[in-house]
């Protein structure tokens, strides 16, 4: 194996870089990307860069620039892949070029998912996944401009954050009354959702119906449905989730199936190509993970995979996102477990919800408790017998409970 | 506990705290006005091993204190990143950087810190 070739270069991609060069992979390894720039990290599109702390792409850079040469990872930025040969192992470029590869990993990650409704393709409304995305937004949320925000997952929750302290008025929309409940359980997400009201957002559940633009006008306004008054906005904020890039995958006659269908060490159908970041579905998982961690460690098994070693031990899916200078993390699934139960003080603000099935820890979901989540991840990679009791006493240390 | 800060080898050494008081898998922060150091340092206790890191994160603003040590490693508590405890090296992303490390001396039962010296290993 001469040439490994990546498409796409986020986390994922450069995760696996690194994993190869450190798993003493010495080949050549091209990294090719469709944006232009280095490869950064995107945590902190939605928080550093829309509050502008982090000014360049430098500053949310994934690896400094002069690791690229160091490592020996040709770096082609700015170039898109527009077919994949995967039998002949080639790469066809949109300069007209092809790269052919003793291996392909397909890092294509996705594209923000627009609204399906009327209008949802006029100027002020944005979406938030790459750098060029938040630098266009950011012009956006100066004081006092009329934010709507659609959508109150991670994204639209961060965004909506950012935008109320940086002085702008905003309303978020979302169909679900309190979102998040199924992935962190209703304490936490009630706790999450209610801080947007005490914050000064309007806060309204309801599913969008429309965006109009009266002609000549800046100002476009927002239609929920059931209710009689749209919403007035100069900038709509679209967090709706992704759609995975996989149409080079189709294309190619790879298993696609919500994402590119891959195996534990991230191979897809085809032996020549593996798939990584939040393209990529793992063979039974219901889900994708679109989560940084698990782009990272998809970016290790890839690597280990390619390498010839057995994958590294699968981690429960973890998350973390800010807002209000406060921080949810969740690891694990929720939505599996048969009793949860609370550490700490709800009413503080900062608690930890565990949640168990069969007397083993399953999942976690905490506010400002990140000590709290550290230590659940490893009992729930231990499978450690655990007592709902021990856990909700504040007396235990939880790390003493790794000892059994 | 009092902390002592002599002057009489060629860098400061601090007293930070006796065998004992740091307890297994926690870290205790000496400030920066106590070591002359531009950072705070941390002391890490891990298996009956002290090491001292500077405390902040090289990849952003968190305090290593604050992270889980385990297995000669201190993971990050805001991206996970995990450094060694005896290097500062970082072990995965998101962090490139090493964390600088410092020598620790247990003597009679006493935690010295030495800001800026290499530990012996």
């Amino acid at each position: 194996m001469t040439r490994i070739a990546m498409v796409g270069a986020g986390l994922s991609a450069v995760s696996a870089c690194d994993a190869l060069r450190g798993g003493g992979y010495d080949g050549e390894i091209v990294l090719l990307s469709d944006e232009a720039g280095p490869p950064y990290d995107r945590p902190p599109l939605s928080k550093d860069v829309l509050t502008g702390s982090a000014a360049t792409r430098g500053d949310i850079a994934l690896r400094p620039a002069d690791w690229y040469e160091k490592q020996r990872v040709e770096l082609r930025p700015g170039i898109a892949v527009t077919a994949l040969r995967p039998d002949e192992g080639v790469l066809e470029l949109a300069d007209g070029s092809e790269l052919t590869a003793d291996r392909i990993v397909l890092a294509t990650g996705g594209t923000a998912r627009t609204l399906p409704v009327p209008g949802a393709d006029d100027p002020a409304v944005h979406t938030l996944r790459t750098w060029a995305e938040a630098e266009r937004l950011r012009a956006r949320l100066v004081p006092g401009a009329r934010i709507a925000v659609i959508g109150a997952g991670l994204i639209g929750a961060e965004t909506a954050a950012v935008a109320t302290a940086l002085g702008c008025a905003v309303t978020l929309i979302d169909p679900v009354p309190v979102p998040l409940t199924a992935v962190v359980g209703p304490d936490i997400a009630g706790a999450l959702h209610a801080r947007h009201r005490a914050e000064g957002i309007d806060v309204i559940t309801g599913g969008v119906e429309r965006i109009d633009r009266a002609p000549g006008t800046e100002e476009v306004t927002v239609t929920v449905g059931g209710r009689p008054e749209p919403v007035a906005a100069d900038t709509v904020v679209v967090g709706i989730g992704i759609r995975p890039a996989t149409a080079l995958a189709e294309a190619a006659g790879l298993t696609v199936d919500n994402g590119i269908v891959v195996d534990v060490a991230q191979r897809t159908s085809h032996p020549r190509v593996y798939a990584v970041g939040d393209v990529a579905r793992r063979s039974g998982d219901p889900v994708r993970h679109e989560h940084w961690d698990a782009a990272r460690s998809s970016g290790q098994a890839a690597a280990a995979g390619l390498l010839g070693a057995a994958p590294p031990a699968r981690s429960a899916s973890w998350f973390w996102s800010d807002r209000y200078g406060s921080r949810l993390e969740g690891v694990g699934s929720m939505a599996d477990a048969e009793e949860t139960v609370v550490r700490g003080d709800v009413a503080s603000g900062a608690f930890t919800v565990f949640g168990l099935r069969a007397s083993v820890l399953i999942a976690a979901a905490a506010i400002d408790r990140p000590k709290d989540i550290k230590a659940a991840q490893r009992l729930i990679a231990r499978a450690v017998p655990v007592r709902a009791d021990r856990l909700t006493d504040p007396a235990t240390e939880l790390r003493a409970l790794l000892r059994g | 506990m009092t902390s002592t800060e002599t002057t009489s080898t060629a860098h400061t050494s601090v007293l930070v705290a006796a065998v004992g008081d740091i307890a297994e898998g926690e870290a205790l922060q000496v400030p920066a006005e106590r070591t002359g150091h531009h950072d705070t340092i941390s002391v890490f206790h891990d298996d009956g091993t002290y090491y001292a890191l500077d405390d902040t994160c090289s990849h952003g603003q968190a305090s290593l204190a604050d992270g889980w040590i385990e297995n000669g490693e201190v993971e990050c508590p805001l991206h996970s990143a995990r450094f060694c405890l005896r290097s500062g090296e970082p072990q995965c992303m998101p962090a490139t950087l090493a964390a600088r490390t410092h020598r620790v001396e247990v003597v009679a039962g006493e935690i010295w810190l030495h800001p800026g010296q290499e530990p012996t290993s």
